[in-house]
């Protein structure tokens, strides 16, 4: 088995609104080895986000805080360390890129003034001309045409997909261990989801990063991950490695997920008749149901479900496949 | 696009600008006004008193030659004399410049630096004791009438203490100061609380966008992030409300100048409205016209620099 390079356990985290305190993360726990892609799947809400955002310690604070956890980075204990620490570990060792590459990026530099920016902090010895060759470099492996043209150009005069790539570019200037990527090809068009996604793959055997991919896609997370943790109100319900979970679901979430990939029938060609959604809305973190939380929305729920147990704990149903379901699925 | 080019041909829209701004101004004092004649020469004129008078005035000529007087004056900047000085217009503008400027400059500048540190040091801190602390000075600044600290600093620190003299002012170099400080103390107070307001928002706006997000996961300091990612970002909106206040600062403050006695615009102005002195009103409004297409000019070109999505075309 390959090294471990990020365990994060029993994750809290809370944010403090005018309506109340929230529990947007609550408990998570996952592993990520190295050179793997941990896929982390949920609906708008469910805390992926938030976890990926804790992972690099930048919850906004007020109003949020990481009340419980630990998050180790290799041996350190990435809660543990200062400001001054952690600043060392972003975008060095723990990359991040967005949802957002039409924003993300300062639209009043150039891209080669951000990605050399990113080298000169974390790499102060390379000379100014260094770091201009190696922004040049970086560009060229994210597959930007004529990067020495392009790194004098401003955000707002490249694509949205080549934007991404420059996001990508920066995140790797460093050769980071790990690569927290946070659905970085939602905002694309399909063609340019393909390309950006082929590219981290082939990013990562060469470079030999973990990464922690977030999407609500699950056809995303058949392609590119090893292992996928589903979430659910900020909550881990289903963790097993990518075959292991599409083959045999036992959370009833899971399942409906699988179930509303779209697909076509590949003998006629056609699309299939109606695409099975799960029923209902992601219930209010400000007043989750006791019990359960997908209870409302699941078919096989039952009175223990709806019950005084509280919501159920991630149990070992299989080697390395863990549910928290009352009544998982056979 | 060049940007000669650009001034060149912003400079030639000034032309209709300006003819619309005559044209307001001959609405405003050839037709709504009182007639000039009457003003002047009081309830007991007679008939032909009045006569000789709208005649001497060029009142009596058809309108269009009026409006073509009022044209012609301000592209030559050539207003005649003031009814009441009997003064050249253009004489009075440049006396007045310079004890206008002698206030406004230094009160303008320290105002802006100071509103752009504070504004940058609270969104740093940004919901802290000290922010919400600021914010209510300011809004406490604002909501005193400008009146309340002349009088109050006319008479604590020039009457009471004797720091500065209340009212006057003598071109001289170290005697200057004691005329002009306390003027300029009380507009940079004026003006500190809606900067500093306006300012912080604008600051704040960015602090949430995404770009700081990113910047923030390069591992970059916080203070990095504000002094280079965002502070040329707000710099954009900065730029305009501080170059749009610029034509403002050429009339002079009217309030400051003649409570201080300062012979300055805002006081010519202030006199000129007093008196019905139609010619010096026309000509600081044409003054203020153009002083406002200039600085939009510059305002647009200064964009140029601190934005690169903008071009100017």
């Amino acid at each position: 088995m390959s090294e471990r390079i990020l365990e994060v356990k029993d994750l809290v985290v809370e944010f403090n609104t005018d309506r109340g305190r929230i529990t947007a993360v609550d408990g998570v726990s996952l592993e990520l080895n190295k050179g793997e892609t941990l896929g982390i799947v949920g609906e708008s809400g469910s805390g992926k986000s938030v976890t990926a955002l804790a992972i690099m310690r930048l919850i906004a604070s007020p109003p949020g805080h990481i009340s419980k956890g630990e998050i180790k980075f290799k041996d350190k204990d990435l809660l543990k360390l200062s400001i001054e620490e952690m600043r060392k570990i972003r975008g060095n060792k723990v990359a991040m890129i967005f949802q957002e590459p039409m924003t993300s990026l300062n639209p009043v530099y150039t891209i080669g003034n951000q990605i050399e920016e990113v080298v000169e902090l974390h790499q102060p010895h390379l000379a100014k001309n260094a770091r201009h060759l190696k922004a040049i470099e970086l560009l060229k492996l994210v597959g930007i045409p004529s990067p020495e043209k392009r790194i004098i150009e401003y955000p707002h005069q490249l694509s949205g997909g080549m934007r991404q790539r420059v996001m990508i570019a920066m995140s790797l200037a460093c050769e980071p261990d790990i690569l927290i990527a946070d659905e970085p090809t939602t905002a694309l068009d399909v063609t340019i989801q393909a390309q950006i996604l082929d590219l981290m793959r082939k990013l990562q055997k060469e470079l030999g990063m973990g990464i922690i991919f977030i999407t609500h896609d699950l056809g995303v997370v058949a392609e590119m991950c090893n292992q996928v943790a589903v979430m659910y109100c900020g909550q881990i319900v289903e963790k097993a490695d990518v075959k292991t979970l599409f083959a045999n679901p036992k959370h009833p979430y899971t399942k409906g997920l699988i179930h509303s990939i779209p697909s076509f029938d590949s003998t006629s060609g056609m699309k299939k008749e109606k695409l099975p959604t799960i029923e209902g809305m992601v219930p209010s973190l400000f007043d989750l149901p006791p019990g359960c939380s997908f209870q409302d929305r699941c078919k096989y729920a039952t009175e223990t479900c709806r019950g005084m147990n509280g919501r159920p704990k991630l149990e070992m149903v299989g080697s390395d496949h863990l549910v928290s379901c009352f009544n998982p699925i056979n | 696009m060049n940007i000669y080019f650009y001034i060149i041909r912003r400079m030639a829209y000034m032309i209709p600008i300006l003819l619309g701004v005559c044209l307001v101004i001959f609405f405003l004092f050839n037709v709504v006004a009182p007639d000039p004649a009457m003003i002047m020469l009081g309830k007991h004129a007679t008939a032909k008193q009045i006569l000789e008078v709208r005649k001497e005035l060029g009142l009596d000529r058809p309108w269009f030659s009026q409006y073509l007087d009022i044209v012609k004056s301000s592209f030559t900047f050539d207003f005649g004399r003031s009814w009441s000085t009997k003064q050249e217009i253009v004489d009075m503008i440049k006396n007045g410049a310079i004890p206008s400027l002698t206030v406004a400059i230094p009160a303008f500048i320290i105002a802006t630096i100071l509103s752009i540190v504070i504004s940058m040091f609270v969104a740093f801190y940004r919901g802290s004791l000290l922010d919400k602390m600021t914010v209510f000075v300011c809004v406490a600044l604002m909501s005193l009438s400008s009146l309340a600290y002349i009088l109050f600093g006319q008479w604590f620190f020039a009457f009471k203490l004797g720091w500065f003299e209340i009212s006057g002012y003598e071109p001289v170099f170290p005697q200057i100061i004691s005329y002009v400080a306390l003027p300029v103390i009380i507009w940079v107070i004026l003006e500190v609380g809606p900067d500093v307001r306006f300012y912080r928002t604008v600051v704040l706006d960015e602090v949430y966008q995404d770009y700081v997000r990113t910047a923030r996961s390069k591992g970059l300091s916080e203070k990095v992030i504000l002094f280079k990612h965002i502070l040329k970002n707000a710099m954009i909106p900065i730029i305009t409300s501080i170059i749009i206040q610029i034509p403002f600062l050429i009339l002079g403050a009217l309030l400051l100048e003649s409570f201080f006695g300062i012979p300055g615009l805002g006081g010519i102005t202030l006199n000129a409205i007093n008196s019905s002195d139609f010619p010096v009103i026309k000509a600081m409004t044409v003054l203020s016209a153009v002083a406002f297409i200039i600085f939009s000019v510059i305002t647009d070109v200064m964009y140029t620099l601190v934005d690169p999505r903008i071009r100017l075309k």
